[in-house]
């Protein structure tokens, strides 16, 4: 009896600070989740940079770390469709992207605006988001390879 | 000893929900709304505006403006020049007050105009000649130009007394711009039709300050309403992970972002322990977690009684028409209409009343209400 009643005192005095902090254990930092496989590319300019190109104009949809929301807004984290499609990957950055699309087996069909990013803020952001979390990605994009990809 | 228990655990229950907004206090509605599409193949349709002959107006985010009339969508040309980047774009059209004499029509976006690289946001007035817009004139052009991709803001209403309020948001600069009156973005402005300054506006005459602003403080109002009863201007606008607000505008008052706020950083670690202070406006009512409110209407039309004389809120991330049903300032209840429609952008009460609805990706909806089959007892 006395446990529980210090049970319904402990929620009394601490219900409503919890709140703030269970965000932050459910958001981890954006360092501690990755893992640096290339770290030659982890320390290059374009990975920083691109971090924060990340912060700037992706992470309000895909999350810090990187998981988006299941149905709505597609994972970055582990996403077949960045591993496997290079080419599709540049153009949705470079161009936006519509329609719908398959990602680690569930559909997404959400529209992401053109961000209005330069060609060098496109590779840099990809070079953070396939180096970031549990991804990697041996071959870094280069400035060219976002230049050939046309509309 | 047994009901004691129970009045015990009752109490804890009770207690816990009654102090958060968590997402666990919205409810499954009471009513029966459904909706029919009005006008699909859009884009990001941002913003909407019904002219007299029946007529609608849309804006996409990407640039292009859309007139709108039984069945036929029509482009219209010779629109602002936006400044494409991140959440910039062609924002929020409005007609004015006295539309049918002088012809003007109202939009913001986000405008390059000036000499330092990127944009900030922008208002413009100009009339329509057939399909083509011509008497341009920017009445505001905020400064200074940046190529961060956030918080442009940008929602318009005029009050009752024909001032144009706008909302600029703080642009990603939340410890430069919404606590200095000096500087644009983070604030609520409040200008005369034609892009003069009111003299009664409350910094005028201040060293330096930014003359047109009304209200600061402000993180990312994207929603805006006059609320036809009290006349007054009301915003929801954006918290960063938690901690949106809906705020009523008063002259001259301090909204706090980012000195006091219910949000937290992305990614976690808080911007500051503190949701009230002396001196700032608290808001009506916030959420937590953050649903992305953009997007507003009072509903003022007796054609939905279940909605009535409430708010009606676009969730972007859970993408559902969020129903407030109001007693005064008071949130009193929280409905979620419409549960997966899409990402919800901008809400307007239609000349005749209909509720029309933008959904990012699919187009324009209006909104239905059905009758609510009673079971027989």
């Amino acid at each position: 009896m006395k446990l529980i009643f210090s049970f319904v005192l402990f929620t009394f005095l601490f219900g409503c600070k919890s709140e703030k902090s269970k965000y932050t254990i459910a958001y981890a930092s954006l360092e501690e989740t990755s893992i640096a496989r290339f770290p030659e590319i982890q320390e290059s300019e374009s990975y920083k940079r691109g971090k924060e190109v990340y912060t700037d104009f992706c992470i309000t949809c895909h999350l810090p770390d990187g998981k988006g929301i299941i149905g709505t807004f597609p994972p970055l984290d582990g996403s077949n469709w960045l591993s496997e499609k290079r080419k599709e990957s540049i153009h949705a950055v470079k161009f936006g992207l519509q329609g719908p699309i398959e990602v680690n087996g569930e559909n997404y069909n959400m529209a992401m605006a053109p961000l209005g990013l330069t060609d060098q803020e496109v590779a840099d952001v990809l070079n953070y988001v396939m180096n970031s979390w549990s991804n990697s990605s041996e071959k870094p994009i280069t400035l060219e390879e976002v230049k050939a990809i046309e509309k | 000893m047994k009901s004691n228990l129970v009045l015990l655990f009752s109490t804890a229950i009770m207690t816990f929900s009654a102090c958060g907004q968590k997402d666990t206090n919205i409810e499954t509605p009471e009513t029966s709304i459904d909706y029919e599409m009005v006008v699909d193949g859009l884009k990001i349709a941002w913003g909407m505006t019904f002219l007299p002959d029946g007529g609608m107006i849309i804006t996409e985010k990407s640039g292009e403006i859309f007139h709108f009339k039984d069945g036929e969508k029509q482009l219209l040309t010779g629109g602002p020049e936006v400044y494409q980047r991140g959440q910039g774009g062609l924002l929020d059209i409005i007609l004015h007050p006295n539309y049918e004499e002088n012809g003007w029509i109202y939009m913001t976006y986000s405008s390059a105009e000036g000499d330092d690289e990127g944009g900030n946001t922008a208002v413009m007035r100009a009339k329509l000649d057939g399909t083509q817009f011509t008497n341009k004139e920017v009445l505001y052009k905020a400064t200074p130009n940046t190529t961060k991709g956030q918080h442009f803001g940008s929602r318009m209403v005029f009050d009752k007394d024909g001032y144009l309020y706008f909302s600029i948001g703080d642009r990603g600069a939340r410890d430069e711009n919404p606590q200095d009156i000096t500087r644009d973005g983070g604030k609520i402005y409040r200008i005369n039709d034609d892009g003069s300054i009111p003299q009664d506006n409350p910094f005028v005459g201040e060293p330096n300050a930014k003359e047109a602003i009304y209200s600061y403080g402000h993180r990312n109002p994207q929603g805006m309403i006059l609320h036809p009863e009290t006349g007054e201007v009301w915003v929801n606008e954006h918290g960063p992970q938690g901690g949106d607000e809906i705020n009523v505008i008063k002259k001259g008052a301090n909204y706090g972002w980012p000195v006091v706020t219910y949000g937290e950083n992305y990614g976690g670690g808080a911007i500051t322990d503190e949701t009230s202070k002396p001196g700032m406006e608290d808001p009506i009512h916030y959420w937590v977690p953050s649903i992305a409110p953009s997007g507003m209407a009072y509903v003022n039309t007796n054609k939905y009684p279940s909605l009535q004389g409430n708010l009606l809120v676009g969730s972007l991330k859970f993408q559902y028409l969020e129903h407030d049903v109001m007693n005064g300032k008071e949130v009193t209840r929280r409905e979620k209409l419409l549960e997966g429609l899409g990402r919800v952008r901008d809400i307007k009460e239609g000349p005749d009343g209909t509720i029309y609805v933008s959904v990012e990706g699919k187009g324009i909806v209006k909104l239905v209400e059905k009758e609510i089959e009673k079971t027989q007892e």
